[in-house]
């Protein structure tokens, strides 16, 4: 187990679009401060980006757990909303269930969870309908040397 | 010799340490230790916003003097074309031109056509371009120098094409050593600057390669000089201006913002003055967004270069004198339109060099060490009051959380941690028998 050596929490609110994308931002700021390669960081920062998205979206509220251990990124999505039916066609690129409104604000293309899966080393989805969502991600610092 | 890798010196004889410069400056890039203000340079832009600020006048902008060219057998003044609207209404462009040849320059040259180059290679860059979007401007110094402090990430953006004023010193090198048989390096191009970040930006430019102008001369050191210089010529009445335009519409467009919209005006194109607003939309190309906007042109002084911090009059009146300038002059020029069809398939634009980030001393040691800076920083700043008093030396509690965890600073000089840093300040600051100053001090 690698050792963990930073350790965020942040909260993020259902239909907050204008504060939407902000956490990833702060993800973003601190993996910058911290000199990581920047390929990496554009990695973890779509990863926070689509699944803070995915939260203001769809769900009541959530949070993301950023871990920064030795040997990688960790992003935690953790969300109470109406959970997902079909785990396969949710990871389906194009398939999305976003109304009007949120297409017309430029989301719900269905690539959100096909990004994030993307996008990471490691890919976890678990769902409960009815209770919530779960998405675990690593970006290994070591995948882009 | 002068410190010159910035456009300015810090005075310490004359700096109070009114704090004044320290809270101003966008990048964080002054402390005030010791009753002193001290510049780091490695965050410093070049913006000059200090200079204003100071009220003691200890901060001076760095600009040449003529004796320094006096190395040269050919000098040729490149003004901006900022400095045509510098003057009252009998002084007209070229009469000011005369000025500038009374004042000791063989030569002035007008860039008008290297403005219309850079214009066309500007608009077949974006439209060949395959992102990021969007291309940013390069022109401002300032600007250049804000990405390699600040947004390292954007620097792909930055348009990779040389200046108008850098293709006008190589121009007229090209033309005047062969007229003349001189060695270009016997021919000065000396631009005559609305702010001293283009001096520094001659002097050290940002691409790291030597620069295609020799020197800059401030639009404020020569403004009284012109103007003393064209009456005497009007009394004598011997020297007539030259006929014919001696300014254009292109160079008056150049002066002030949106300047060149007017290219790109097919395309996405935005247009920002004023450092706090750039870097508000930067912060905003930072998250992802302006990702539609294909053209984004950004001057560091309000209004554009005419908002220059070496220039002389306010920006609303010399945007009133462009104005009546723009009127007097002809859309088009169809000499110069020749021109840009001769020159433009046969010279190259690209920028010499690579705009590189700056190193700032943030990114040292193994990720370890990084991390227990950053706690250490968040610790520091927890105990803080975050009221950015600035007492310490520091302009914000974040910044001075920041020192203390690199260890520049210890937190015992903030006067809410410790009784004994507000003790030093009385010491310090309790100017006995002087007057006080006219603004109060503070």
């Amino acid at each position: 187990m690698a050792e963990e050596l930073l350790r965020k929490t942040y909260e993020v609110h259902g239909r907050d679009f204008d504060k939407a994308g902000e956490n990833a931002t702060e993800i973003k700021r601190v993996l910058k401060e911290l000199n990581i390669d920047s390929m990496l960081v554009h990695r973890a920062v779509v990863i926070a980006f689509e699944a803070e998205m995915n939260v203001v979206m769809y769900a009541t509220k959530g949070t993301i757990t950023f871990i920064l251990t030795e040997e990688a990124i960790e992003l935690e999505i953790a969300d109470e909303g109406p959970g997902i039916e079909d785990l396969e066609m949710a990871l389906t690129e194009g398939f999305s269930t976003a109304t009007n409104e949120m297409r017309e604000m430029g989301f719900g293309f269905g690539m959100g969870l096909p990004n994030i899966r993307k996008n990471a080393d490691d890919f976890d989805l678990t769902s409960e309908v009815g209770a919530g969502t779960t998405v675990s991600t690593k970006v290994r610092l070591e995948s882009n040397a | 010799m002068p410190e010159r890798t910035h456009g300015f010196r810090i005075d310490e004889q004359k700096c109070r340490g009114h704090l004044a410069c320290m809270r101003a400056c966008p990048t964080q890039a002054i402390r005030v230790t010791d009753g002193k203000a001290r510049l780091l340079p490695q965050f410093c832009v070049d913006c000059g916003i200090c200079l204003t600020a100071c009220p003691s006048g200890a901060i001076g902008a760095i600009t040449q003097s003529f004796a320094e060219l006096d190395k040269f057998k050919y000098k040729v003044a490149v003004p901006s074309p900022v400095l045509f609207a510098q003057f009252p209404v009998g002084i007209t462009p070229a009469r000011t031109i005369l000025g500038l040849k009374a004042l000791g320059f063989d030569a002035v040259w007008d860039f008008t056509v290297e403005l219309a180059l850079v214009n066309r290679a500007i608009l077949d860059y974006v439209e060949e371009w395959n992102g990021p979007f969007p291309v940013l401007s390069i022109s401002c110094p300032v600007i250049v120098r804000l990405i390699q402090v600040m947004y390292p990430a954007m620097i792909d953006q930055l348009l990779r094409l040389q200046p108008p004023r850098e293709l006008a010193g190589r121009e007229l090198k090209r033309k005047y050593s062969e007229e003349l048989g001189l060695h270009p390096d016997e021919i000065a191009a000396v631009y005559i600057t609305p702010c001293q970040a283009k001096t520094i930006s001659i002097l050290k430019p940002a691409e790291g390669v030597k620069s295609n102008l020799d020197g800059a001369i401030g639009i404020s050191d020569v403004y009284n000089d012109i103007v003393a210089l064209t009456k005497d010529l009007e009394k004598k009445e011997t020297v007539a201006p030259p006929k014919g335009p001696a300014c254009s519409v292109e160079m008056l467009r150049w002066a002030i913002s949106k300047g060149q919209g007017n290219t790109l005006r097919r395309h996405r194109y935005m247009s920002v003055t004023g450092l706090s607003n750039v870097i508000q939309v930067f912060e905003d190309i930072y998250k992802g967004k302006l990702r539609n906007i294909e053209y984004l042109e950004c001057d560091a002084c309000w209004g554009g270069c005419i908002g220059g911090n070496l220039t002389v009059d306010n920006i609303y009146v010399t945007l009133s004198k462009i104005h009546r300038l723009w009127s007097d002059l002809p859309n088009t020029d169809p000499r110069v339109d020749a021109e840009v069809e001769r020159r433009y398939p046969i010279e190259d634009f690209s920028l010499k060099g690579e705009v590189m980030p700056r190193a700032t001393g943030k990114n040292t040691g193994g990720l370890k060490e990084r991390v227990k800076r950053i706690k250490t920083e968040e610790a520091v700043n927890k105990m803080l009051p975050g009221l950015d008093c600035g007492l310490c030396g520091a302009p914000t509690c974040k910044t001075f959380a920041n020192d203390v965890a690199a260890g520049h600073a210890s937190q015992d000089d903030c006067v809410m941690l410790s009784g004994k840093r507000l003790k030093a300040l009385q010491a310090m600051y309790h100017r006995k028998g002087e007057e006080s100053t006219p603004e109060g001090g503070g």
